[in-house]
């Protein structure tokens, strides 16, 4: 029954998403891109998926260009979907923008607490995470005003607001704001999936899966990447987000970890997470740490990010939700960083790691 | 040559010919010094030149590498970290050190890179993901600055040598091809002119002598003379005084070796200038 009057609202929203995604690349897509020999053949190659978007492209452009226009594609697909939404698909697609806007007032922040010139900041603020007030965020000269008087107007707001003072803007480094502005957000996406009765059936359950694994992600690589670093088992704690496979043991195994063992034995009640851990032989805590130099050339990164694509697959097969826009979303971007990772292996001759990307069509 | 260079304005005199010869020998010294120097200098600049293309070359893997572990970096993180970085870095983690070496009295800087392990500014970027290649990418970067500044401090000593090669080459030149000849032809000019001068002396002297002769032969036929006219007169008048003839031949036979004696010790000295012109004329 959730199905009966999804289509009246969101319907032309699933189709068009659904559509979008048939233009993702293909392993053959891929295969042909491997084949390339300059940036050149990479932009003939991303003609069918992308041809209006590359076509004002220079030749031999550079490869940040390329994806500077892969994401103008995306962006304006994501803009036309959100003009066509309503309710509370609508408020879905906002939640999806946040995390971006997380990002860009992490930015406008680093940029007011070095007194730099905001406004040429604006350009560097990814599209997705635009939001009206954010040039107004540039007015603010101190961090104080920036705290008291316009974050406050942001969307954002909420996340702000109980955990973080203007303070702490001023004193903590700029990554733990930003992760626990992350953290606020998955919590409360997590909670608004769950609660919005127009989401009963598949959304709640494909979302609810997908952010759970993205809370696990996100602590696990917090604290891998914490190691050897000031930030205090205290205050990691307090970024890891509470929902999720490994919450509440294995959050708390997780804020005691000293080493990669630690955070191995911490998700070893999770299945899929110790395969992973498996797959990259736990031997990170040597030279390379987490790099790629796993079993197959993976790392734990390569395998997040797989399994985020393979769920992300999955959403399709789903009906009446708008988590296909998420997973859309997601897998484009993934395309994005290939098509990236790709053309700057052949801009730099090092076709040897040319596969190390993840395609799941 | 002799003509190109020409000589030092010198009056040609003894003294000034042993300068000359004491100004010969320095310059030979200093020749040869400056000759060793160029010498040891340019064995030094090989050396460095071979380095720096041997840093070069590093140089050129090293970076690839850093600019791949950066495309690695965009991968996993998924987005631009680079003002972030900027941000946070607020102290230098790599830093240079620059010191002296003395090659041969060319001071060379060095520059000697070292980390301080304590400063990490921007440990947390990436925290959510990505961090470890950024972390990664961090020390691959560091190596490849590592590679410029020892590029960079051979690159210094390798202009700084140069220059300090071409000018001392340029001295050596000048010593061997402007000084020396120059003061040998000083040499031989102020040689030739002694000759000349000595040559004018034993001339003048053996007119003096002749002079003298001539004078002495006068005086002598004079004296004869005159006594032919005293002994002319004795005969007219042997009945005057003996006695006064005495005394007139011993004023003449001493008159006489008088003469010869002041011409004597005269005539040494032309000989001993003469050995000398000869030696000399051997030697040039």
């Amino acid at each position: 029954m959730e199905g009966l009057y999804f289509n009246v609202n969101s319907g032309y929203v699933e189709g068009i998403v659904r559509g979008y995604k048939n233009s993702l690349l293909t392993g053959q897509n891929y295969s042909n891109l491997t084949q390339c020999e300059t940036i050149d053949d990479v932009k003939l190659q991303l003609g069918p998926s992308y041809g209006d978007f590359l076509a004002s492209l220079p030749p031999n452009p550079s490869t940040s260009a390329l994806a500077g226009r892969m994401t103008d594609k995306l962006v304006s697909e994501f803009r036309y979907l959100v003009a066509q939404s309503t309710g509370s698909t609508a408020k879905f697609l906002k939640y999806l923008t946040y995390g971006y806007m997380i990002d860009n007032i992490a930015l406008l922040i680093t940029g007011t607490l070095h007194e730099r010139d905001t406004r040429e900041l604006l350009e560097r603020c990814h599209p997705l995470g635009w939001f009206e007030t954010l040039p107004v965020l540039c007015v603010a000269t101190n961090i104080e005003e920036l705290y008291n008087s316009v974050l406050i107007e942001t969307p954002l707001a909420p996340y702000f607001k109980g955990s973080l003072n203007h303070q702490d803007l001023d004193e903590l480094n700029i990554e733990i704001v930003r992760n626990t502005l992350y953290k606020n957000y998955l919590e409360d996406f997590y909670k608004f999936v769950n609660t919005d009765s127009d989401f009963n059936g598949p959304t709640q359950e494909v979302m609810s899966e997908i952010l759970q694994f993205e809370a696990d992600r996100r602590s696990i690589n917090i604290t891998l990447n914490s190691f050897g670093t000031e930030l205090s088992k205290q205050e990691r704690r307090k970024l890891y987000p509470e929902f999720g496979k490994l919450y509440p043991e294995g959050s708390l195994m997780l804020s005691r970890a000293e080493d990669v063992e630690g955070v191995a034995l911490a998700v070893s009640a999770v299945a899929e997470y110790k395969t992973f851990f498996d797959a990259v032989g736990l031997s990170q805590g040597g030279g390379s740490m987490g790099g790629i130099g796993g079993s197959d050339g993976k790392s734990l990164e390569d395998l997040f990010y797989q399994k985020e694509m393979e769920m992300g697959k999955l959403v399709f097969t789903r009906q009446f939700t708008p988590a296909v826009v998420y997973a859309w979303m997601k897998l484009k971007e993934q395309e994005i960083r290939n098509v990236t990772w790709i053309s700057e292996c052949i801009a730099q001759n090092q076709k040897e790691r040319i596969g190390n990307f993840i395609s799941v069509f | 040559m002799s003509g190109a260079v020409g000589r030092e304005p010198v009056f040609p005199t003894r003294q000034s010919l042993g300068l000359m010869k004491s100004k010969l020998k320095g310059a030979e010294t200093g020749h040869s010094l400056l000759k060793r120097k160029s010498e040891a200098l340019t064995k030094r600049f090989r050396e460095i030149t071979r380095r720096i293309d041997e840093a070069k070359q590093k140089m050129g893997r090293v970076m690839q590498i850093a600019a791949f572990s950066l495309a690695e970096v965009s991968y996993a993180v998924g987005g631009d970290i680079g003002y972030q970085v900027q941000e946070s870095a607020k102290q230098a983690r790599f830093r240079v050190r620059a010191k002296h070496e003395n090659v041969s009295g060319v001071f060379l800087p060095q520059f000697e890179s070292y980390t301080k392990d304590g400063i990490n500014d921007f440990a947390l970027t990436g925290l959510g993901k990505g961090g470890q290649q950024i972390q990664r990418c961090r020390e691959t970067y560091a190596r490849a600055v590592e590679t410029l500044v020892e590029l960079a401090s051979l690159q210094t000593a390798f202009l700084i040598l140069d220059e300090v090669i071409k000018v001392v080459n340029r001295r050596v030149n000048a010593i061997e091809h402007v000084i020396i000849p120059r003061t040998e032809n000083t040499i031989k000019y102020i040689n030739s002119e002694l000759d000349e001068l000595d040559r004018e002396e034993f001339y003048r002297l053996k007119k003096v002598s002749n002079k003298k002769q001539r004078d002495n032969a006068a005086a002598d036929a004079e004296i004869l003379a005159a006594r032919q006219k005293k002994k002319e007169a004795e005969l007219q008048a042997q009945k005057s005084t003996p006695a006064q003839e005495a005394t007139g031949a011993t004023d003449a036979t001493e008159a006489a070796e008088a003469t010869e004696e002041a011409a004597e010790p005269e005539e040494p000295e032309p000989v001993d200038v003469l050995g000398e012109q000869e030696d000399n004329d051997v030697i040039f």
